[in-house]
Formats: structure tokens, sequence, C-alpha cells
């Protein structure tokens, strides 16, 4: 029987599985595959693509009620066609692992604990590290020998004292939006884990 | 990569050097392994046999850090077996230039260096240019002074004799693996950190490159240099710039040095300062004008005497002066070699900001095994991020194909996209400043920042992709209208009527569709293109530089696989990839038909490479382009690990890198001697495990695949250490020690090199302190020496000694 993967399981999701598995004279592992469509009738697929390493390899994610129930290899994907490697396929367990950072937190100076702390507070606190650094660091000119060994005053307008650090777990737009915040703040401690 | 996933199908064969793909880019296998049932023959070079060895024709054992000496030996026996492809050396790269006469190389140095400042000037290492301001060109590759020359005489010195002697693989598989590889073609090269953690890791790739090229192996289906990278979106990060030197797309960062975009263009050419106006327009919009240099003032300026890479912070942190840590998804105190000073770095941070999944080891790393909180004073935030599935936008794999993620669920508890945080704290910020008029706030105040809450990431992607600001007359005719969207590089404008982010992604979002949805699996072009899905940079190409393809006249090479041609009839560049050429409807009888590696000034490859500049008019003040020039050298020479048990035998005066900078903190950065330490370590990842583990060891299934951290040892070593499986070992560095599990396997070998018996060790590096897996860092252990040029760390060789563990002894 030659039918897709999931043309299969749409097929299967259809209520007469039963039937049609009779019907159709199927092996153990197509009935395996029929039971799995039932487990997701119902379920609303989302595209998205793996988070280990840069293969990008294809994953449908099938949610119920806001629930991620499912996250498998994605059958119509040009770089994988369904399969993933031994982390890929455990990916569903890092959605909702109690291991999960579900609060924001605060660490004091010399403190031993962490605090749960608000989104509002957290922000307040960032913000507010962020202009105090720069107030005290600011860099308006270097100054230098040009080309010529004459002494100048070249206008530089940046702060050395806040760093940038990431990116590569993160999307396009995520990472295009931290450099340019970085950059418009004046520093140039703009980096990402390139190197690893 | 130049080339994609996919097209490894087409392949001959494989040269995997530096990359276990099998275990870590496990989907490679599947196009591989296509490959392979047609006749493929697959090469893995590596220190340690595993699975990619495994399924490999031939499996080379090379010593960590000696690559340069074998590979030179492959190109030196393709130079001179005549085994290259003349036609394309001739027409696609610099053989033919003739060299500066000042160009030298001797004991262990090229000309120009500086033995004080451990510097080269560069100026000798160029070709001779006419009163056109054009290279000179020799008539044959015999001339002794044309470059091909140079490189053959450079190389000459690796027999597979002294790359035996140095690297431990045998003379006969040097020339086995030569033979094999340049006789099959299309062949491609794989690799990944394996070559890049070393203080040579450009010259590493520099090898590379020259090898294709000679073999005419670059621009061709089933060919090129691919680069398999280890994280998810480290390619996109890249592309977006975040890194200290780029911005808009590979662009420099101006240093102080630079002040106005005419100085900026002065060192890399009008071409590039195009993409650098419609990066401002996208920064700045309305606030970049041509009076103001299009806002370029508005750039902080770095200083071209600091180093600004992740080394240069954890330097800057340790010396007090860097005081706000943002780390975004990134866990350096697991995955930053020598962790007892980056340790101390973070403990020296006013405050330490961590927007992450877990609570990792940099989070709480005042919990770190050994050290006091009381005394670390660093106010730390946390702020939880949200995973792949929990939000939407777009990633670039390893191919260049960018594809988008749509969100499925929410992130738990009060969790937010990272997008949302990153908008919320830089509105806040900016909320701080309103009013100011102090120049120094002018960025914050004047930078565009109107992404829609509801559609932060397609908002962020348009303005990446770019706009079209006021009508534009195009030179076909076509008229762009202000408000539209880009449709490519070619649409962007040097007068700022045009905006784009990152112009390698111009055209994304062309149309105003988003290209990155695109869902097409059916492989039209037979040869695994895809160009229905997704889309990928720049300009939905498939094979970087193709048009090297194609002979003088624009046809296919008569054994390549037809990917671009030009069409005598339709007067144009087409095929099946977009041709990479500078304008589609210039053919071969122009120059822009010929320059296949269009975005080296020089318009070819470069075999060897030296300063140039390019100029539309000889007496034009600003060129049109610049090519780069590796800091540490224009050809690859072997020099050892700055941790090394043998001399360098090539030239024992010059033992490393000459442009290396190591010890840059002496007191944090000690050297061990084989004396102390006799053994080689290389570190890498597990299957099961990735990078620092944050996510990985919080996997129960994965731990229990992989439960904690261990040392392989060769049955040699073990067997003098009377250690065996499952005993414990200490093994210790000039910078730290950590205790593990042992497994005694062939898989290491105690390697043979320049006449003593060098034993190589192996250790993943992907543990730490936090999570629900536990286990001592690897990279407590490694040397954060680095690349002059990369700045990437020598995390692949390093010394280290082996002891059996106390306890194991206590045990018995």
């Amino acid at each position: 029987m030659n039918v897709s993967r999931r043309g299969w399981l749409k097929l299967a999701a259809g209520g007469t599985a039963g039937l049609a598995l009779a019907e159709l004279g199927l092996g153990p592992s197509e009935a395996r595959a029929a039971t799995k469509g039932l487990k997701l009738e119902g379920a609303k697929e989302f595209t998205t693509a793996c988070n280990f390493c840069s293969c990008g390899c294809g994953m449908v994610a099938h949610v119920k009620d806001g629930q991620l129930v499912n996250l498998e290899g994605d059958p119509d994907h040009v770089i994988n066609f369904g399969a993933l490697c031994s982390k890929g396929a455990a990916m569903k367990a890092t959605h909702d692992s109690p291991q999960r950072v579900r609060a924001p937190r605060y660490r004091a100076p010399g403190s031993d604990r962490w605090v749960e702390i608000s989104w509002d507070e957290a922000y307040e606190k960032l913000a507010a590290k962020l202009k105090a650094v720069r107030e005290a660091t600011w860099t308006a000119t270097e100054k230098d020998q040009d080309k010529d060994g004459k002494e100048v005053e070249y206008p530089v307008n940046r702060t050395d004292a806040i760093g940038l650090l990431g990116g590569a777990q993160h999307t396009n737009e995520e990472c295009y939006v931290f450099n340019k915040m970085g950059r418009l703040f004046g520093t140039s401690f703009v980096e990402h884990q390139a190197r690893l | 990569m130049t080339n994609g996933w996919a097209d490894l199908q087409n392949a001959k064969v494989f040269l995997i050097e530096g990359s276990n793909a099998a275990e870590n880019h496990v989907m490679s296998m599947r196009w591989i392994r296509k490959a392979q049932q047609k006749g493929a023959k697959i090469i893995h070079v590596d220190p340690r046999f595993n699975r990619t060895s495994s399924i490999a024709d031939i499996y080379a054992r090379i010593r960590p850090g000696a690559d340069i000496a074998f590979l030179s030996a492959v190109i030196n026996h393709v130079l001179s077996n005549r085994l290259y492809d003349e036609e394309y050396v001739k027409l696609h790269t610099n053989a033919l230039f003739v060299a500066n006469e000042a160009f030298g190389f001797d004991e262990g140095v090229f000309s120009g260096y500086d033995h004080e400042k451990h510097k080269y000037d560069q100026s000798s290492w160029g070709v001779q240019v006419d009163a056109a301001k054009k290279p000179v060109k020799a008539k044959s590759l015999d001339d002794p002074r044309c470059v091909f020359a140079k490189l053959k005489a450079h190389f000459a010195r690796y027999t597979p004799e002294v790359a035996e002697q140095v690297s431990g693989v045998p003379a006969r598989q040097v020339v086995e693996i030569a033979e094999t590889f340049a006789k099959n073609r299309p062949g491609t090269i794989l690799y990944a950190l394996g070559m890049t953690q070393h203080t040579v890791g450009i010259q590493n790739i520099r090898c590379y490159g020259i090898l294709q090229m000679l073999l005419g192996n670059i621009g061709v289906a089933g060919g090129g240099v691919n680069a398999l990278r280890g994280e998810p979106n480290v390619q996109g990060a890249c592309d977006m710039s975040v890194l200290n030197g780029y911005m808009f797309g590979y662009l420099n960062y101006p240093s102080h040095n630079e002040p106005t975009l005419k100085d900026w263009t002065r060192n890399n050419g009008t071409f590039r300062q195009k993409m650098t106006v419609n990066g401002l327009k996208a920064w700045f919009g309305e606030n970049a004008t041509p009076e103001n240099d299009f806002g370029f003032g508005l750039l902080p300026k770095k200083s071209a005497k600091k180093d600004y890479s992740v080394y240069g912070m954890i330097d800057a942190a340790y010396a007090g002066t860097l005081k706000l840590l943002w780390v975004n998804g990134q866990n350096p105190m697991v995955t930053n070699p020598n962790l007892g000073y980056v340790h101390e770095a973070l403990s020296k941070l006013d405050m330490l900001v961590v927007q992450e999944l877990w609570d990792t080891e940099t989070a709480s790393f005042w919990q770190r095994p050994g050290s006091d909180p009381k005394a670390i004073q660093t106010e730390v935030l946390l702020l939880p991020g949200a995973y792949f599935m929990e939000k939407e936008g777009t990633i670039s794999g390893s191919g260049r194909m960018v594809q988008w993620r749509y969100q499925a669920v929410k992130p738990p508890g009060q969790a937010k996209t990272d997008l949302e945080i990153l908008d919320a704290v830089f509105r806040r910020v900016r909320k701080l400043y309103e009013g100011s008029t102090d120049p120094k706030d002018a960025p914050i105040l004047k930078g565009t920042w109107g992404y829609a809450p509801g559609s932060l990431a397609e908002d962020v992607l348009k303005e990446i992709s770019g706009r079209v600001l006021r009508d534009v007359t195009l030179p076909d005719g076509k008229v762009l209208k202000a408000g539209d969207y880009v449709g490519g590089i070619g649409q962007l404008q040097a007068d700022g009527s045009t905006s784009s982010g990152v112009w390698i992604y111009a055209g994304i979002f062309g149309g105003g569709k988003n290209l990155s949805k695109r869902r097409d699996s059916a492989d039209k072009s037979g040869i695994g293109f895809y160009k229905d899905f997704a889309w990928s940079w720049p300009g939905n190409m498939k094979i970087l530089y193709n048009r090297a393809s194609c002979d003088a006249s624009g046809k296919p090479w008569p054994n390549a696989i037809p990917i671009v041609a030009w069409d005598e009839t339709e007067k144009k560049w087409k095929g099946k990839d977009t041709p990479d050429v500078p304008d589609p409807l210039k053919g071969p009888d122009t120059p822009e038909g010929q320059r296949a590696f269009r975005m080296n000034a020089e318009g070819v490859g470069r075999l060897i490479a030296g300063p140039f500049k390019s100029y539309k008019a000889p007496a034009d003040e600003l060129p049109v382009d610049v090519s780069y020039v590796p800091k540490d050298g224009p050809i690859p020479e072997h020099y050892e690990p700055v941790e090394s048990p043998v001399p360098n035998v090539l030239h024992p005066a010059q033992q490393n890198n000459p442009a290396l900078k190591y010890p840059r903190v002496k007191a944090k950065q000690p050297i061990g001697t084989a004396k102390d330490f006799p053994y080689v370590l290389m570190t890498s990842s597990v299957s099961e495990h990735w990078c620092a583990g944050s996510t990985t060891r919080n996997v129960p299934w994965l731990n229990e695949l992989v439960p904690e951290p261990m040392c392989e040892l060769p049955e040699a070593l073990a067997a003098k250490l009377t250690v065996k499986t499952g005993d414990r070992v200490k093994v210790s560095s000039a910078r730290g020690a950590v205790t593990v599990k042992a497994v005694v396997t062939k898989r290491m070998q105690v390697m043979r090199i320049a006449g003593q018996d060098v034993p190589v060790v192996w250790m993943p590096y992907n543990w730490g302190f936090k999570g629900l897996s536990t286990g001592p860092s690897t990279n407590d252990l490694t040397i954060d020496a680095v690349d002059p040029g990369a700045s990437t760390q020598e995390t692949k060789a390093c010394l280290v000694n082996v002891v059996r563990a106390e306890e194991t002894v206590a045990r018995r």
C-alpha cells in the first residue's frame, strides 16, 4: 500500500479506521500508526524545527486544548523527511519539564539563594542598571594618532562596560533585536556562541 | 555551508575531518548514505574512531592539532602529480597572478613579521598590479613569479613522510586519501569544531578552500566546503551580526579611527557601503539622511586596540571594567575553556543577567562547588525565556535555509518569549532617557523601534528583509513603489531610498510574502534543491559561487551537473539555481560575467590571500571592494598547539602560530608542559548530550542513555596506569583537575609522533553542577588560547595528566 505517512494519519483519523485496517490488510507497524492517529485525533498541527544542532530538522507539534500532546519528525520536511536523532526525539520533555524556570528570579549580592520577583521588578532592576552603567562608564572620545602621526581625538560614543552574550539558541529576529539593542546602548561587546 | 544538506547526495567522495557527523549532525547521514549507496567514497580523518569512522571507506587517525601538516601533504600531492583542474584553476582562481616580489617565507614566518609585536605587515602578500590597478597575470602556471608557483614551492616541504611524522597519519594513507579525493569528483568536505577549535583554526579551513579550488570543487553540485555548525541558529546569529566585529550581515563594524562613512568605505569599498546605508536606514529610519552620513555617527565606534570577543569580555570582567553582562541562552560556565578563570571573572561583575529556560551553571555560578556565595557581590537576574515550540520566528541552519517556526503552545508559568523580553527592556530604557539631549543618548532615542506587540517576529523579519522608502526606478525600467518590500539584494539602493537590516536576507519578505513559510517539498530540480521550501540566503541560492560550475563561455564544465549557465538566446544567466553573478544580465563577455568569486575584490578565488582593492576607475579615491586577509598568514603553515608534547619539526624556532597572543592574563593562563602533563586531551560532545547540556541533562531518558562524563583512554595507556573501565581517574591540566570514570577503548590510541609515543585521551564536555544529571566540567582543564583571527579557543588540544583516583585505590 502506497500512502504517505501523513496521508495515512489523516485516513486513520477518519473515524472508520478499524474497518479501513481490516480492508486494507495492514501489518502491525501500520496498525500502530493507526492507533497513534486516533490518539492525535482533533489535535492541531504546528510545524517547527529542532533546536539542537544546525541540521534544522523539521518537526510537527500536536496540540490539544492548549497542551503539547506530541512532537515528532515532520515527514514532509526536506532535510529529515520525518526522521529525528536521539536528542531530537526527546524534545517533547523540554516543554513541560518541572526543571523549567517559570518566574523571574533575583539573587542579591552575597546571598546564597534565589528569590522570585515579578517581571516588573526584574525589568526595573535591569533598565536602571543599564542606565547607571552607561552614565558611569561613557567614553565620548578616543585619542590616537592618525596615519601621519598627528594626535587626533576621535568621537567614539561608547561604553565598554556592558556585554551581551548569546543568540545561537534564538531566532533570527531575536538575534537581530539583541544586536541592535546592544549597539544602540553603545556597546561593542556583542557576541554569541559562534565558537562552540 | 557553501552547499546544503540535500546536496550531499550529489558527491562522489567525502572528506570528513574535524567532524563526527554520524553522532553530532545525525541527519547529514541521511544524504551521505544516499551518495554512498551510489558508490561514493567516505574518508574520515579524526583522532578518535567513532561512528562516522565506522561507516567510512578510509579511516585515518590523526593527532589533534596536526591537520595542516596532513592537509598540506594532500595539497602537495595534488600539485606535484598534476591532479588539479587546470582550466578551473586558471579561470576561477588567482593562480596566474604575479605575486609581490617581496613575498617570502623563512624559518616558519612569512615576510612582514614583527617579532616583537607578534604581528604581520601584510603588504608583501599581495599581487603586482598594472597602471589600471588590475592584477598582472602570467601566461602559464609554470611562470615562477605567479601565485601558483609560490603555492607549489610552499607546500613542497610537506611530503607524505613529513605529514606522517607530524600528524601520525601513515605516509601511504596520506597518498591513498589524496588520490581518492582528487580522482573522484565532485568531492565535498565536511568539518565542524574539530577543525576550528585550534589556534590555527582559520588556516585549517584555508587548507580546505585551497584544496577544493585546486580540484574545481567549489561552486559545483556535490562539492563545496561545508561547515556543520554546532547550534540550531549559530548560522543565523552570525548572519544577524551578533558578533563583535560585524554589522548588518558580515559588514565590518567601524573602529574609532573610522569616524565617518567615507573613512569606513576607504577600508571596505563602495559595494559594502551601499549595504551599510541600507542597514542604517533600517536602524535609524527618517533620522538617517545623506546630510548626517545616514546616521553613521550614531553607531558607537569600537576601539581598534581592544578585544571585544567573548574572551575579551571575560578578560574585561576579570579586570573589573565590564560591569554588566547579559547572557542570553548561553552557558559559559560549562562551555568556555579554563572555567576557574571564567568563574573569577563573573564574580567581579556588578550584575549578571541570564535569560534562560533552566537554572544553569552560569545563572547559579555563585553556587559553584567550592565557592562561597557570601564572597560574591554580583547581583544576578534570571529571566525565564521560551523554548522553540513556544514562540514563532525563523532559524537558519548550516545550509543557509531560513525556515519559519510556528508557535504551538504558550511558555510555561510566567515565562515569556525572548523577543517580548528584549522589546520590553529596550522600551523601558528608552523611557528612562525620554527628553534627553545628551548626544550619548541619541542612538537610543533615534533608533527605529516600533514592532507591533501581536506580530513581533514577523515585524522584525520585515525590517531585516527591507523596504522601499521612496519610489525607485530600476535600470530595466521597473518601478518600486514606496511602501513595497524589496525583492532582493539587486534592488537595494545607495542613496537611502531603500532599507534592509541584513542585506544578505533582502527579499525574504519580497512581495509582502513571508517566504520562510513556504512548504513545497517536491524536488523539481532532481538534485535536491527544494527551491520552493522555505528560503535560502542570498536570493534563495542553494550553491554559493555557482558561476564557477561553468567555463569561460558560461557553459557548465563537461563533467559537472548543470546548475546555472549563460543563455545566449535570452541573454541572461539562468538555471536550476539562482545564478551567483553580480548581474544576471551581464554575460561572459563582460568582466562581471567572469566574477565567480564576486565577494573577493579580485573576483576569483584566492590560493594565496593578500591585500587587494578593486577600483571602478584607477583614479578613484574609494575602492569598490576590499579583500579580507587572515592575520596570521596568506597560506597555511603547520604550527603546534600552545600545549604540545612535541617540537615543531618543520621549524623548531617557531613552535606556535606567530600571531598568537597568549597568555593574555599571565596569572590566570598557565601553560602546561609534557613533563608534567604528558597526554593530549581532545574534547567533544556525545550524540545524547548537547553543548553545555543545559537542556539535555534535564531530559531523564537522555540521562539514562549517557548518565555521566567519562575519559576514554587507549588500552596501552590504561595498562600502564593499571586502570580498568569503570575505575575512577583524576585528569589534570595546568588549569584544573576533575575526577571521572575511565573507559578503556580501542577508539583512542597511543600515537607515534616525531619519534615518540603520544597517548591521546578524549572527554565529552557536556556536564556541570546543575540540572538532573550533574558531573565535573571538562572545561576546567581546557586552555583559553585563541585563534588570532577568529578568537576560537583551542579546546581540541591541550595537555593533561591522568592517574588513578585515590578513591579507586582505596576501594580495592
